[in-house]
C-alpha cells in the first residue's frame, strides 16, 4: 500500500480543521484538494527532510572532523596498535584497546541481560494476567527512564565500594561493574521488543502445542521462541546497540584504564570504552590538534559498528515480520 | 521423559520467569532505594537552629520573634562552652597571655596619667606594674612548677594595695590566678601540644574559613567570605557527625609490621585529661540538643529556591525551572518533526533500498556519542545556524532543546513509525473506502489508532531530554547564571548540576544530600512528566472510545 | 504546525521583553570553575544587575570560546597551547593570562596504607607500571590500585610534566575525570593511589611526602613542594580599567578575593 499514488485530496482545507466533520467528501475540498495536494505533500516533504537531514548532519559532522586524523595517520596502527597516548609529545593513537573494551563490555552485559530478559518477556507475555502484566510492566519503563548520571551514581558510590569488600577485587570500577549497569540500561529494549515479538506470533501456535500435551516449558522452548527467534536475535542486537553507545555510565563505571583484558575473560580488570574516550577527552582537547580529530575517528569506528549492527537487527527484524506475516 | 520431570522441570522455568521479573523490581529498588533515602533527606531532615540562622540570613524566611528567642535560649547554653575554652586557652597560650600582660601595663599607665598622679606616685607604680608583667613573664615561658608558684604568690601579694583597686591592673590578679591553677593541672612540657589539640576542638566546634564547625563562628568572631562556614551544623546528621569528632580522636596505627594500619578511636578527653577543658568533653554531648535545637523540617521550599555556594546551601529552583523549559521547548521541536517526519516515511515515501539506508542511517545515531551531539550543536546551531537568523551566537535554551531534539528524533521517529505501521491496514482500507482523502484517513484513523505507541515514544525522548547532560553542555547549561529571561540565555539545569557537583567542587563532597537531593528531583521530573503522559494516553483511550 | 507557530509567537513576544543587561560569561576549567563560582557568587551580591554565567567544559573548551568570542574570561587549569595561541591571534583575540591561585596537587593514598613518603622516582615508577605492589615501597604486600585524572584534564598534565618527566603511564592505570572521584576512589580501595588537588585532602585519604615534603600552604606557594601549577584566567587583552572584566580579574588581589580562594581549597598567591 506504500506504492499507491495519492488519488485523493490532502489540502489546506482538510489540514485546518481536521476531526470534526464526517468522513463524506464534498466536492469543494475535492477541487481544492487538488490544487493542494501537491502543496500539501511538498509542506510534509520538507518538514521530514529537515528533521532527517538535521539527522544526518551529525553523521555527515562526525565523518568530516575525522578527515584531517585518517589524512595525516593513516588506518593501520589506528586499528590495531594497543598505544593510546593522545596527550605525548610523540602522540600515538593506537584505538584497537578501546574497541576491544566496547565490545567485550557489551558482549558481557548481553550475558546478563539476554537470559533476563527473555525470561521476563516470556513471563509478560505467556504466563501472567494482564492485570499482573499493567503492574509489572511499569518497572520496566521506570527502569528506562532513569537518567544515566543516576546510574552513574549508583555505579561508583554504591557498586564499587561493595564489590571491593564482596568479592574482594582490587578495584571496584571494572568491566564487571560497568556490564552489569550496562545490563540493566540494556533490559528495558530487550523486554519490549522480544516481548512483542513473543505475543506477535499469536495463539494458533501455541494452542497447537498444548492440546499435543506439551508443558509451558516446552511450548515455550520448542515452539515459541524458535518461532520467534528473529525478533528475539533483533532484541539482542539493538540491546546491543544501546550498551554500544551508552557513554558516562561507562566513563564512571569501568575504570578507563587503557589494556585488554589478561586473561581474556578476567572482568575484574578496568578497561575502557569508545564512548568514555570520546566524552572524557573531548572537552579538554584542544581544537585543531590531531588529539580531537582522533577521537572523531573513533567516534567513526562506533559509528560503523552501530551500522552493521543495525543492519543486522533490521534483517532479522524483517524476518520476523515475514514469519508473523505468513501464519 | 516421565510426567513428574516435566511437571517440575516446566515449574522451575515458570519460578525462573518470575525471579527475572523479581530481580527486575530488585535492581529498581537497588538503584533508586539509597538514592531516594539520601536524596529525601534534602528536604527531610532535623533542622537546627543554625539551619533557622540561614535561612533568614540567605533567603529571608523566618518567624522572627520566635527565633530571637530560640537564639538567646542557645547562646546562654554555649557560653559555657565559650568560657571553658578560654578559661583553658588562658592557662596555655603563651604568646596571647605575654601579650595581654604588656597589654594591661600599657593601658595602665595611660589610665595613671588619665588620673593625674603625682609623678613619685606614678613612677612607682609604673615601676610595681612592671615588675608584675614581668614576673608574669617569666613564669609564662617557664615549665618549672616551682618559679611559677613563686612568681605567681609574688604578684598576688600585691592584689590588695590600694593603687590597683579599680583599675585595669586587676586584670593581672585574675591573670594570674588563672594561669597557676592551669599550670598545676597540666604538664607543662607540653604547651604545645595542648594548644594543637585545641585548636583541633576549636575548629571542630568553630569552624575555619575551610569547613563550618558545630556551633558555628563564635559571636565576636570575624565574619566569614563564605556562607557555608559562617554557620554551625545546620543538620542534626551533621551534628552529629561533628560530635563524634570532637569525642573520639582517630588514628591509624601499626598492629603488625607490614600490615595495613588500623584505625584506632581514642577518647578526645584523655588528651584533656584533669584539665579546665575536660569537662568540655561531658557537656556538650549533654547539651547539644539546647545549643541546636533540632525540630524535625520539611523543606519543600528545595524545589524552589536558589543556592549558595556551590549547593551548599538553598534548593534547585533554577535548576528545575531550566529542565522543565529545555524538556517543554525539546518537545514541541521532537513530537511534531518526529510525528510528521514518521507518518510521511510510511504513508508517503515508496519503500525501496533508498528508504532502507535512510532508515538505518537514522538508527545509527543510537551509536553516537551523546558529546558529540553537544560539540554538533555548538559547531552547527550555535556558530552556523544563529548568525544566519540573526541571533547572537551563544550557547542559550533554544540550542540546547534544538540540539536535544536532534539527539532524540531518531527515537521519536522510530517509535511513531512503527505505532503508525502497526494500525491495522482493514482499519484504513475501511476509511479510504467510505471516501476519506488520505491525509483524513490518517488524522482520523490512523493517528489516533498509532497514539498509544506514538506516546511511549513521546516517554523515551522525554526522559531522555531531560536526563542529558553531555549534549547541553556546549549548548546552553552553565552552572551558575541568572534566571533565563528568555529562551536565548543560558539555563542551569538538573542533569547538568549533578554532573557538575559530582566532578567539581570539594563542598559539594560534604552535602551529599543536597548532590543526591538533585538526582533525585531529576528522577521524580521525570517521573510525573511520564505519569502525565500516561494519564493524557488513557484519557485519549476514553475519548476514542466515547465516539 | 500550529505549536510552532504559537511557540513562534511566544518567542518574539519572550524576547521582545528581554532587557539587555550587562554580562559577563566565564567559561573553561573544572578545576578552576570553583573559584570562578565563588567570585561570581560574590560579584552578584556586589552588581545586582550584573549577569554573571559560569560553564565548566574544560581548559580546552574554554580556548576554544575565548577564540571565537563565547565568553570575556577563559579559566583555564593549564597555560594556553600554541597552538590555541595561534588561532587566537589569526582570529584577532590577543590572550592575556592572569594567575589567579595555586594549585598542589597532592599525591594520596588509603590512610590505612604505611607508607607516607614516596620519592617522584618511586611514583613515577607506580604509574608506569613497573611497581606493582605496596611492599616494594616498604608497604604492606597488597597490589597498587593506581588511579589517574583523564589524559586531557590540567591536572594529569600537570602531574605528567612534573613527576613523570614525559614517561608514559603503564596500561593497567585507572583514569577518573574529576577530583572528587579520585578522592572516593582512593578513599574507598586500600591499595588505591591516586592525586587530587590540595583542596580535597580531608581525613579519609593520607597524603604523602613526595621527596620528603609534605604539601602544605607554606611549601607549594614557595615551590618547594614539587608538584604545584599556577591556575589562570585568559581575556582577549588586557581588560579595560574599572570594567566588570577587570574587576573579576583583579579581584583575587583583594582581601576578600583572597578569602575566597582559600575557602575554596586553593591557595592564594600572596600571603595575607
Amino acid at each position: 500500500m506504500d506504492s499507491e499514488s495519492p488519488t485523493l485530496t490532502l489540502g489546506p482545507t482538510a489540514e485546518r480543521r481536521p476531526a470534526r466533520g464526517g468522513l463524506a467528501l464534498t466536492p469543494g475540498e475535492d477541487l481544492l484538494g487538488f490544487v493542494g495536494s501537491y502543496l500539501g505533500r511538498a509542506l510534509l516533504f520538507l518538514i521530514t527532510g529537515t528533521s532527517v537531514l538535521a539527522v544526518l548532519l551529525i553523521l555527515f559532522f562526525v565523518v568530516a572532523r575525522s578527515i584531517p586524523f585518517f589524512r595525516d595517520f593513516g588506518i593501520g596502527e589506528f586499528l590495531t596498535s594497543q598505544s593510546w597516548r593522545p596527550t605525548a609529545d610523540e602522540p600515538t593513537f593506537g584505538a584497537l584497546t578501546l574497541i576491544v573494551g566496547s565490545l567485550y563490555v557489551s558482549i558481557a552485559a548481553l550475558l546478563f541481560a539476554v537470559p533476563v530478559g527473555i525470561l521476563a518477556a516470556v513471563f509478560l507475555s505467556d504466563i501472567v494476567s494482564w492485570k499482573i502484566r499493567d503492574i509489572v510492566k511499569p518497572v520496566v519503563e521506570i527502569l528506562a527512564a532513569i537518567p544515566s548520571v543516576a546510574y552513574g551514581f549508583f555505579a561508583v558510590l554504591v557498586l564499587a565500594p561493595w564489590m571491593q569488600s564482596q568479592f574482594g577485587f582490587s578495584t571496584g570500577t571494572n568491566a564487571l561493574n560497568a556490564s552489569v549497569i550496562l545490563a540493566v540500561m540494556a533490559l528495558p529494549t530487550i523486554i519490549s521488543v522480544a516481548e512483542d515479538a513473543i505475543s506477535a506470533l499469536g495463539r494458533e501456535l501455541r494452542e497447537a502445542s498444548y492440546s499435543l500435551g506439551a508443558t509451558r516449558l516446552e511450548t515455550m522452548v520448542k515452539v515459541v521462541i524458535p518461532a520467534a527467534h528473529s525478533g528475539i536475535i533483533a532484541a539482542v542486537v539493538l540491546g546491543m546497540m544501546r550498551a554500544i553507545g551508552e557513554t558516562m555510565v561507562v566513563w564512571m563505571a569501568s575504570g578507563n584504564a587503557t589494556q585488554i583484558p589478561h586473561p581474556w575473560w578476567d572482568l575484574s580488570q578496568s578497561i575502557r570504552t569508545m564512548t568514555a574516550t570520546i566524552a572524557g577527552e573531548m572537552g579538554e582537547a584542544p581544537e585543531g590538534m590531531p588529539h580531537r580529530s582522533a577521537l572523531f575517528a573513533v567516534g567513526v569506528v562506533l559509528l560503523l559498528m552501530t551500522f552493521v549492527l543495525n543492519i543486522v537487527s533490521e534483517y532479522f527484524l524483517s524476518r520476523a515480520r515475514k514469519a508473523t506475516g505468513k501464519s | 521423559m516421565n510426567l513428574g520431570v516435566r511437571r517440575t522441570l516446566d515449574r522451575v522455568f515458570t519460578g525462573l520467569a518470575g525471579a527475572s521479573i523479581v530481580l527486575l523490581t530488585l535492581v529498581l529498588i537497588a538503584v533508586l532505594g539509597p538514592m531516594v533515602y539520601r536524596g529525601s533527606s534534602a528536604v527531610l531532615f532535623q533542622g537546627t537552629v543554625e539551619f533557622r540562622k540561614m535561612q533568614r540570613d540567605l533567603f529571608r524566611r523566618a518567624d522572627r520573634t520566635a527565633l530571637a528567642a530560640e537564639i538567646a535560649e542557645t547562646d546562654q547554653a554555649r557560653q559555657v562552652v565559650y568560657e571553658m575554652i578560654d578559661r583553658f586557652r588562658k592557662g596555655i597560650d603563651i604568646e596571647a597571655m605575654s601579650s595581654e600582660a604588656r597589654q594591661i601595663n600599657r593601658e595602665y599607665g595611660r589610665e595613671l596619667r588619665h588620673n593625674d598622679a603625682s609623678a613619685d606616685e606614678y613612677t612607682e607604680a609604673r615601676e610595681v606594674a612592671r615588675t608584675i608583667r614581668d614576673l608574669l613573664q617569666e613564669a609564662f615561658r617557664s615549665q618549672d612548677i616551682e618559679l611559677i608558684r613563686r612568681n605567681v604568690a609574688e604578684v598576688l601579694a600585691r592584689k590588695d594595695e590600694a593603687r590597683f583597686t579599680g583599675t585595669v591592673a586587676e586584670r593581672y590578679f585574675v591573670m594570674a590566678a588563672d594561669f597557676l591553677e592551669a599550670a598545676e593541672h597540666i604538664d607543662l612540657s607540653h604547651y604545645h601540644d595542648y594548644l594543637v589539640a585545641l585548636d583541633e576542638v576549636e575548629v571542630i566546634l568553630f569552624g575555619s574559613i575551610e569547613r563550618p564547625g558545630l556551633l558555628g563562628p563564635r559571636p565576636n568572631q570575624a565574619a566569614r567570605p563564605l556562607a557555608m562556614s559562617s554557620y554551625g551544623a545546620t543538620r542534626w546528621d551533621q551534628a552529629q557527625a561533628l560530635l563524634d569528632r570532637l569525642l573520639w580522636a582517630e588514628r591509624w596505627v601499626e598492629q603488625e609490621p607490614g600490615q595495613p594500619l588500623v584505625k584506632q578511636r581514642s577518647p578526645r578527653a584523655e588528651l584533656f585529661h584533669d584539665t579546665a577543658l575536660e569537662p568540655l568533653f561531658t557537656y556538650v554531648p549533654q547539651n547539644l540538643n539546647e545549643m541546636l535545637r533540632p525540630r524535625f523540617t520539611v523543606y519543600w521550599q528545595f524545589f524552589l529556591d536558589d543556592n549558595f555556594d556551590s549547593h551548599y546551601f538553598g534548593g534547585v529552583g533554577p535548576e528545575l525551572l531550566g529542565t522543565l523549559l529545555i524538556t517543554v521547548l525539546g518537545m514541541l521541536f521532537v513530537i511534531p518533526l518526529g510525528v510528521i517526519s514518521a507518518a510521511y516515511l510510511v504513508e508517503c515515501a515508496s519503500e525501496g533500498p533508498a528508504m532502507r539506508i535512510l532508515r538505518m542511517s537514522i538508527n545509527t545515531l543510537a551509536g553516537v556519542p551523546s558529546i558529540v551531539f553537544g560539540l554538533f550543536g555548538l559547531a552547527f546551531f550555535v556558530l552556523f545556524l544563529f548568525p544566519k537568523l540573526g541571533f547572537e551566537p551563544k550557547a542559550c535554551i533554544l540550542a540546547a532543546s534544538l540540539t536535544l531534539a536532534v539527539l532524540t528524533l531518531p527515537v521519536m521517529i522510530r517509535a511513531s513509525e512503527e505505532a503508525i505501521r502497526t494500525v491495522p491496514r482493514s482499519y484504513k482500507e475501511g476509511s479510504l473506502a467510505l471516501g476519506a482523502s488520505k491525509f483524513r484517513t490518517f488524522v482520523i484513523v490512523t493517528f489516533p489508532a498509532a497514539l498509544p505507541g506514538i506516546l511511549t515514544g513521546v516517554i523515551l525522548s522525554l526522559s531522555r531530554i531531560a536526563g542529558e547532560t553531555a549534549p547541553i553542555l556546549f549548548t546552553g547549561a552553565v552552572s551558575m547564571g541568572p534566571i533565563p529571561k528568555s529562551i536565548f540565555d543560558p539555563t542551569r539545569t538538573l542533569s547538568y548540576g549533578s554532573y557538575d557537583m559530582a566532578v567539581g567542587d570539594r563542598l559539594a563532597m560534604m552535602v551529599p544530600h543536597n548532590q543526591y537531593g538533585m538526582v533525585v528531583t531529576l528522577i521524580l521530573l521525570i517521573l510525573v512528566l511520564n505519569a502525565l503522559a500516561v494519564v493524557l494516553r488513557s484519557r485519549v483511550f476514553k475519548k476514542l472510545k466515547g465516539h | 504546525m500550529e505549536k510552532l507557530l504559537i511557540i513562534a509567537v511566544v518567542l518574539s513576544l519572550v524576547t521582545g521583553m528581554a532587557v539587555q543587561a550587562e554580562t559577563l560569561q566565564i567559561d573553561g576549567s573544572t578545576t578552576v570553575g570553583p573559584i570562578a563560582d565563588a567570585f561570581a557568587e560574590y560579584f552578584k551580591k556586589v552588581y545586582p544587575d550584573l549577569d554573571i554565567t559560569v560553564k565548566k567544559t574544560g581548559s580546552g573548551d574554554g580556548a576554544a570560546a575565548l577564540v571565537d568570542g563565547r565568553c570575556d574570561i577563559a579559566t583555564m587549569s593549564r597555560f594556553m597551547k600554541d597552538k590555541e595561541f595561534k588561532d587566537a591571534v589569526a582570529n584577532n583575540v590577543v590572550p592575556v593570562a592572569h594567575v589567579v591561585a595555586i594549585d598542589g596537587v597532592c599525591v594520596v593514598v588509603h590512610p590505612s596504607n604505611p607508607v607516607s613518603a614516596l620519592t617522584r622516582a618511586q611514583i613515577r615508577d607506580i604509574y608506569a607500571g613497573k611497581i606493582t605492589n605496596w611492599s616494594h615501597v616498604g608497604g604492606p604486600s597488597l597490589p597498587i590500585v593506581v588511579i589517574s585524572r583523564d589524559t586531557s584534564s590540567g591536572t594529569y598534565e600537570t602531574f605528567e610534566s612534573l613527576v613523570m618527566a614525559k614517561q608514559a603511564m603503564g596500561s593497567g592505570v585507572e583514569y577518573v575525570n574529576a577530583n572528587p572521584q579520585a578522592h572516593a576512589r582512593v578513599k574507598t580501595t586500600q591499595g588505591a593511589i591516586g592525586y587530587v588537588g590540595i583542596g580535597f585532602l580531608d581525613k579519609d585519604v593520607k597524603a604523602v611526602k613526595v621527596d620528603q615534603v609534605a604539601p602544605s600552604r607554606q611549601t607549594i606557594v614557595t615551590g618547594v613542594y614539587p608538584v604545584a601549577r599556577p591556575l589562570f584566567l585568559f581575556t582577549n587583552g588586557y581588560p579595560k580599567l574599572g570594567s566588570v572584566v577587570h574587576k573579576f580579574c583583579t579581584f583575587y588581589l583583594t582581601e576578600k578575593g583572597q578569602e575566597l580562594v582559600e575557602a575554596k581549597g586553593f591557595i592564594p598567591l600572596t600571603a595575607y
